[in-house]
């Protein structure tokens, strides 16, 4: 902004002190005046015109050049800057009359609601204002307790005139109706009782025969001088920061032409204008015609007509949507107001403001490359080409500069710029390269091309979760696709079949060693989800280990040696391993080679120690598993198993992969993956794997085992459909006849896929490719196979059999109400085979609903992800170890009760450390050498003692829970086995010396003893790797756990219901359900309450608990409800049938009857019911005579209907059996548990019978209710526990106790809704990206809020570094100070 | 002459126990004679076939240097003379697993050996285990009897 004309010359500038760079605090709201609206402005802005027919724009028009040039030709007439330079300046617009400005509407009806309509006092008696007054003046009120404070004021005002009441100003006894807002204007319904006089009045008069009548309308103007005369005490009461008199438009600022820029279309003939200049012109129109009404001396004008018009204008100015607007006035294309450009996701806040468009960036179709490491992706020379990073010269450095700046921007590898320290810069586009390769130096940056190890970030979304985003080591290449090891797909979710990826190229040395250090892919291996590889060898890889990992895989020295040197680049020495065969030939085993592959050498100490269980393990015999299923791998040498995909897959926590991470760090992993993806590429290159028709031809004897399957499967429902028909089937519990037809049949016909699934799996020749795919787990699975060989199986829809899309029945094709397998959609061919009519019809059916499903449930956990990670984002770990927000508001005070980091949690259940793999690597990498084993009381005396150091006390840093793990795991566990063991070689307590059994001694070392060594190093490994596991300080733990959660639902496939132990009682799973539990529902779709019995072996008490619970109607216990009419009294008579409440014993006799009827709705009163014995009662109806048979009929239909025992809110109750299995005498006992449906958690619980104390509820808000708000906190945890397990997904507890904590913080349960999120955080900028933009801008404008730039968000917003991660810490320097020398310069020192 | 581990004649008494798994590798189940031993034992029987009801001599040595020097660990090819000679089918492996079975008099000690995944399992009287190390590197030679 260069004033050139204006400046003042001064002979001597002024001096302006230099502060550094400024930093934005906070940012106030606040509203707007009149005075400040004119104050800014540079020009009047009154003519609706734009150009004049020279291209000149027109003064005092909507391009006036004082506010800034309209094109690049143009000049700014206030700074005279040009197109580039001018920020643009503001122009005014002053309105005829005040109109609403819509925004504020709402705001407007609340403050009329509360202030008399004559003398603008509140109406609030003195006493009730002084007390809110006090509260909303308290210094410690926060923003949440003012807005509702503010709530109650106004509710407290709309109540005095709710209907028709009126009340009185105390101060000056005007009579004020109710306000109601209109459409884009307000109501005042005072009633026409105002009336009458005038009315009366008029009465007399004959020539006018109509009444009057005040339009009930309050028109601006009126509002606005209502709003002036209102003291500063009301408003303050009403919490408005501002006079309100600025809540309503007198005159509008002109924005600068920058911000709706007019451009020239057609070879410059015609202009293209921006929306807002549009409606500015047509509200320029309305104000001028406005104008020039009001000024015409005829009374009868039709002003108020205009003013509406004007008004119409105004508001769609600002909100273009806005309701209200008649017909006429919307245009068929409407022109888009302020709201619409700051709402939505490609609006100012969510489009331009959260996300922003970066520069030095690049995409395209991604390919596989086994070859490349996992840290490296391969980037095409024609991208590196224009990829550019700066480099600065230095001596290491400056010849390859020197070349890079010789080639130039089109030679790879070349330069695009060199930039001086003085801030010059140099394309090399054109000037002469040579000449500026050699004035290169020291300082200089040079924008060199991307070249080989430079640090990319690269992405493919959508960006679920952390790992969509890691930084990987660029490797230039030729051809035209991003490249990259296929082990690293699985955290992009990546495949080859035409996705695109992104790539960002950090611009300085920090941002790379931030990205390196955080993003690096070797320091991604591991999801935070659970601690579970995620980068891990995947699909050929896996092929390839299982075919050499084969038990009869034999090389001799040629093709071992030659299959050792595909591992590597030939860099590493390899030392031969000695054969497994020496005589008669010399053979080495494809396991010896992955012993070669972990350790090439003897100096490498990569010691690997794991056991694993493979699919195809037998499950007993350990290492002699008959088919080798069981993985051994002792000190780096491959024992036994043929490796499969839970050894060396993702999504396991003790494969081979998460052991090399853990006890080797990443380094030995990854170096481990790149060598084996290199060796299978280039094996199974050799080897040779294809599929082909004769792999799924099926063979004779499958062909016969098949159609017997089918064939026993048909006869077992056909003979149910028989029984059905024949109404002999037993029914299910729960259930009645035709659904437990379903269920059987259902049942049976689910299960002949699996069962014909096995019968390939074994059928199928060894060498058989899907065969080996699925058993190695590279791909497929035995459904698969036996999908394509054998039979497709039922297909289902909403998780039932084909409905019926006929009358009564599927298709036209089968008979009517048949249940036949066929007539319901199972498919009995094969692909192979080839599938009938009506079976492709019913399996397209199925294939639909799938896609149907995917589609919908991407866009739903697309939000709930967008909702979580707005909730959770800013929540961190401080330095004191608490989990905090924003504000720093305690959330937790211990991050998951312990401190732990998620991603590195060795135990399946997310405990830290796995002990007993520990344990076993300890013994066999510390051989005892010679030491004795150690006696039951040596190893607990030593572990005591270590466990009393101060590393393993709570202020040490050591949670209880470890600690007892520990002591358990080795008292337990390891002591007592050692124990045993030497009681059954008959050994004594304590060592033997010197006897002829000193062997045995021997024996036990081996077995099961250890020394004090081994249990010192187990124990120093155990304590000192849990300290290293604690989270970071600074950690964004909030994020993490909201993708954590928010990522696995893109996973969860159909199966939204699932039985709850007992059929036909569903309960609501996958997305839906975690889509309650997070909106903290009130309203849930199958509110189950599970209620355990006090005396739970015993099935008639559960019984009976059961008709407790459930309701039961009079009408099902009577015998009679009859009619009974005498010749001086009606009457109702009831009888109630005893046996029947006997046998389902129910402790219901007359009396009860009585309670429960007065208690009912009936609206029956004590005198009326007349208990005539135990088991009869009379109803006297209470009316006239006239409407006495009415009364009776409608008491007697009414009368079935009271529930006289039970629950109303519950709709049923069913008995839940439960095997328990008693682990010590093998005694299988039955235990009952009830299963309610429906809500009423209190009432069951109080039920006698009935363990109240272990009684659950899936309804969290129900639970908050009754229990509270601790038990609510436990019961979102374990619901969304549950419904993650039951879709086979695990995921830390840390993350679920976190997302419990945030939603209960606060003392009530919020929903991570909109209305939960506003409860949760204070930043109105952060309310304002999440949703309801302007609502919240507005609010923030006339609460005058204030935001401190702390949180996520608002951060990013701003463009501010953010306080979490590694920006939470500061950096305070001390800087001595500098002594000033103000002697004079001595001439000689 | 040489120190063995363990020498002892075994008649095979069953040939995959557990059914045909692989190709080329069988599963012999075998009774020592002298000390009674039973052995489960994945033999390659395309080079060196083996039927039910067949005797053989098998001896588990540490090394196969004749002077009794311990192996190094290290292979070399070359035509020494070496205990390998006398034998037919010669294995190299890795004892990993000692364990125990069954309680007192009637206890028997396993152990079990790999070699290159081919697994060895020698069930017997503990004290012939007691003879044995964990990790230890054993030769397994064969010869027909």
């Amino acid at each position: 902004m260069k004033r050139r004309e204006e400046t003042i010359q001064v002979t001597k500038q002024p001096y302006i002190e230099d502060v550094g760079p400024r930093k934005i605090k906070s940012i106030q709201f606040s509203l707007f005046s009149e005075s400040e609206i004119l104050k800014q402005a540079e020009v009047e802005v009154f003519k609706a015109a734009y150009y004049e027919s020279t291209k000149k724009p027109i003064p005092n028009g909507l391009l006036d050049p004082h506010m800034g040039p309209p094109n690049k030709n143009g000049h700014c007439e206030t700074c005279h800057g040009n197109f580039r330079e001018c920020p643009g300046h503001y122009g005014y617009l002053v309105l005829a009359l005040p109109v609403y400005n819509v925004g504020y509407l709402g705001t407007v009806v609340d403050i009329l609601k509360c202030i008399c309509k004559c003398c603008s006092s509140i109406l609030l008696n003195d006493k009730e204002r002084r007390e809110y007054l006090k509260n909303m003046r308290n210094p410690k009120t926060e923003f949440l307790k003012k807005s509702y404070l503010q709530k109650k004021v106004v509710q407290r005002c709309t109540a005095m005139t709710t209907g028709q009441k009126t009340v009185a100003c105390s101060n000056c006894g005007y009579m004020n109706g109710m306000v109601k807002k209109g459409q884009i204007k307000i109501l005042h319904e005072r009633g026409n009782r105002f009336l009458d006089e005038p009315n009366a009045a008029i009465a007399h008069k004959r020539e006018i025969r109509s009444s009057v009548s005040v339009p009930p309308e309050l028109d601006p103007k009126t509002v606005y001088s209502l709003f002036k005369n209102m003291s500063d005490e009301d408003c303050e009461l009403l919490y408005l920061s501002d006079r309100p008199e600025k809540l309503l438009v007198t005159s509008i600022p002109v924005p600068p032409i920058s911000i709706r820029p007019s451009v020239f279309v057609d070879g410059g003939t015609q202009s293209n204008e921006n929306d807002i200049s549009e409606r500015l012109k047509k509200i320029i129109f309305a104000n001028a015609g406005l104008l020039e009404e009001m000024s015409d001396p005829n009374p009868y004008s039709r002003s108020l007509n205009l003013w509406i018009n004007l008004q119409m204008e105004v508001a769609q100015y600002i909100n273009s949507d806005v309701r209200g607007v008649p017909v006429q006035m919307q245009a068929t294309t409407p022109l888009s107001g302020f709201t619409q450009r700051l709402k939505g996701k490609q609006g100012r806040f969510r489009g331009n403001l959260s996300g922003k468009r970066v520069e030095y960036t690049g995409r395209t179709v991604i390919s596989p490359d086994p070859n490349l490491k996992i840290t490296e992706v391969a980037i095409p020379i024609l991208m590196a080409r224009i990829l550019t990073y700066p480099e600065r010269v230095s001596q290491h450095n400056i010849e390859k500069l020197r070349q890079c700046v010789r080639n130039g921007p089109n030679k790879y590898p070349g330069a695009k710029f060199i930039r001086h320290p003085d801030g010059t810069e140099i394309s090399l586009m054109f000037s002469s390269r040579k000449r500026h390769a050699d004035e290169l130096k020291f300082g200089y940056i040079v924008d060199r091309h991307l070249e080989d190890g430079d640090i990319v970030l690269f992405n493919r979304q959508p960006s679920l979760h952390r790992m969509s985003i890691m930084s990987h080591r660029a490797r230039i290449m030729p051809w035209r696709t991003l490249r990259f090891n296929e082990s690293v797909c699985n955290p992009y979710n990546a495949d080859f079949d035409g996705d695109e990826m992104n790539m960002h190229v950090p611009q300085t040395e920090e941002a790379r060693t931030e990205a390196l250090m955080l993003m690096g892919v070797q320091n991604n291996l591991c999801t935070p989800k659970s601690g579970e590889i995620l980068v891990a060898s995947t699909q050929d890889f896996l092929t390839s280990s299982f075919l050499i990992t084969r038990k009869d895989t034999f090389y001799d020295r040629a093709s071992f040696t030659l299959i050792c040197s595909y591992m590597g680049d030939a860099m590493d020495p390899i030392d031969l391993p000695t054969p497994a065969f020496i005589k008669p030939v010399e053979l080495w085993t494809g396991k010896q080679l992955f012993g070669v592959l972990l350790r090439p050498y003897s100096k490498m100490r990569v010691y690997v120690n794991l056991t694993v269980t493979e699919k195809s393990y037998s499950g007993k015999e350990e290492t002699m598993c008959p088919s080798d299923g069981f993985v051994y791998f002792r000190n780096s040498e491959l024992i036994s198993g043929q490796l499969g995909k839970a050894t060396l897959g993702n999504g396991n926590k003790d494969g081979l992969y998460s052991v090399l991470l853990r006890d080797y760090k990443s380094h030995a992993a990854a170096t481990c993956m790149n060598r084996l993806a290199k060796l299978s590429a280039r094996w199974i290159g050799n080897h040779g794997f294809s599929i082909g028709i004769d792999d799924v031809t099926p063979g004779e004897t499958l062909v016969k085992q098949k159609q017997g399957e089918i064939d026993r499967n048909y006869k077992k429902c056909e003979d149910c459909i028989q029984q059905f028909n024949e109404g002999k089937l037993a029914v299910q519990p729960g259930c009645d006849a035709a659904q437990t037809l379903e269920a059987e049949v259902t049942m049976s016909l689910n299960k002949v896929r699996d069962d014909i699934g096995k019968i390939c799996m074994k059928a199928l020749h060894w060498r058989n490719s899907p065969l080996i795919m699925s058993q190695c787990g590279s791909k497929g699975s035995p459904i698969n196979i036996s999908q394509m060989i054998a039979c497709v199986g039922q297909q289902s829809v909403g998780g039932r059999r084909a409905p019926d899309g006929f009358i009564d029945r599927s298709l036209p094709h089968f008979p009517f109400k048949s249940k036949f397998p066929a007539a319901k959609g199972f498919v009995a061919h094969s692909f192979f085979d080839g599938l009938s009519a009506t079976e492709f019809f019913f399996h397209t059916m199925g294939g639909r609903e799938g896609l149907v499903d995917t589609a919908v449930k991407t866009a739903d956990t697309g939000y709930m992800s967008r909702r979580l990670m707005k909730a959770l984002e800013d929540l961190a770990v401080y330095y004191d170890s608490t989990v905090r927000n924003a504000s720093a508001c305690i959330v937790q005070f211990m991050y998951g009760d312990d401190g732990m980091d998620p991603s590195q949690m060795e135990e399946k259940k997310g405990r830290p450390l796995n002990f007993s793999r520990l344990f076993m690597k300890v013994k066999a990498t510390c051989p005892p050498g010679g030491e004795k084993s150690l006696s039951y009381s040596e190893i607990c005396g030593i572990v005591n003692e270590r466990l009393s150091y101060h590393d393993m006390s709570p202020e040490g840093g050591c949670s209880e829970a470890f600690r007892a793990s520990l002591s358990d795991f080795l008292i337990k566990n390891l002591a007592e086995t050692l124990k045993k063991l030497r009681e059954v070689l008959l050994l004594g307590e304590e060592q033997y010396a010197g006897d002829g059994r000193e062997y045995l001694e021997n024996i036990a070392l081996n077995i099961s003893g250890i020394t004090k060594k081994q249990l010192q190093v187990f124990l120093n490994t155990c304590i000192s790797r849990y300290h290293l596991k604690r989270l970071e300080s600074g950690t964004a733990i909030g994020a993490i756990g909201a993708q954590s959660i928010g990522e696995p639902g893109t996973q969860m496939t159909l199966k939204t219901f699932h039985f709850a132990g007992v059929a036909s009682m569903n309960v609501t799973l996958g997305v839906p359900r975690i889509k309650e539990i997070i909106n903290a529902a009130k309203n849930i779709t199958t509110p189950i309450i599970t209620a355990k019995l006090l005396s739970s072996s015993n099935l008639t008490v559960a019984r009976m608990i059961k008709a407790r619970i459930e309701k039961t109607l009079l009408g099902q216990v009577a015998k009679s409800i009859k009619i009974v009419m005498a010749s001086r009294l009606a009457s109702i008579v009831i009888s109630l049938d005893m046996e029947t409440i006997q046998v389902s014993q129910l402790c219901i006799d007359a009396y009860t009857v009585k309670q429960s009827i007065l208690t009912s709705k009936l609206k029956v009163k004590e005198h009326q019911v007349k208990v005539l014995n135990p088991r009869k009662l009379e109803v006297f109806p209470h009316a006239d005579k006239d409407k006495l048979h009415f009364e009776l009929h409608r008491l007697k239909n009414k009368l079935p209907s009271v529930v006289v025992k039970g629950i109303t809110m519950v709709q049923r109750a069913v008995v839940n059996k439960e095997q328990q299995k008693d682990r010590k005498s093998d005694v299988k006992g039955e235990t009952y548990e009830l299963l309610v449906e429906g809500t009423g958690l209190l009432a069951v619980m109080g039920i006698e019978g009935v363990d109240g104390r272990n009684t659950k509820s899936n309804h969290i808000m129900e639970v908050q209710q009754t229990l509270g708000i601790e038990a609510a906190r436990v019961s979102i945890i374990d619901e969304i526990n549950y419904t993650m397990s039951s879709h086979g997904m695990t995921i830390d507890l840390r993350h679920m106790m976190l997302l419990a904590d945030l939603m209960t913080y606060k003392g009530e349960i919020l929903g991570i809704t909109r209305h939960g999120v506003q409860k949760m955080k204070d930043s109105v900028l952060m309310l304002a990206s999440f949703e309801k933009t302007t609502d919240h801008l507005f609010n923030a404008s006339v609460n005058g809020r204030d935001d401190k730039i702390e949180g996520v968000s608002e951060c990013i917003i701003m463009g501010i570094p953010m306080q979490i991660g590694t920006g939470m810490f500061k950096l305070r320097q001390c800087v001595e100070q500098v002594e000033l020398n103000y002697q004079s310069d001595p001439m000689i020192s | 002459m040489v120190e063995t581990l363990f020498e002892d004649i075994f008649t095979v008494t069953q040939k995959d126990p557990d059914g045909k798994k692989f190709d080329r590798v069988n599963r012999i189940e075998a009774r020592s004679e002298q000390f009674d031993m039973f052995m489960l034992l994945d033999i390659n029987t395309e080079i060196y076939p083996m039927c039910v009801k067949e005797k053989f001599m098998m001896v588990l040595a540490s090394t196969l240097n004749l002077d009794g020097t311990p192996d190094t660990g290290y292979f070399i090819q070359g035509n020494k003379k070496s205990l390998a000679d006398k034998f037919e089918y010669v294995m190299h492996g890795k004892l990993y697993r000692i364990s125990e079975e069954g309680s007192g008099k009637h206890v028997k000690a396993d152990i079990f050996v790999s070699f290159g995944g081919l697994l060895m399992q020698l069930r017997g009287d503990p004290s012939i285990a007691a003879k044995f190390e964990l990790d230890q590197r054993l030769f397994l030679l064969i010869r027909k009897v």
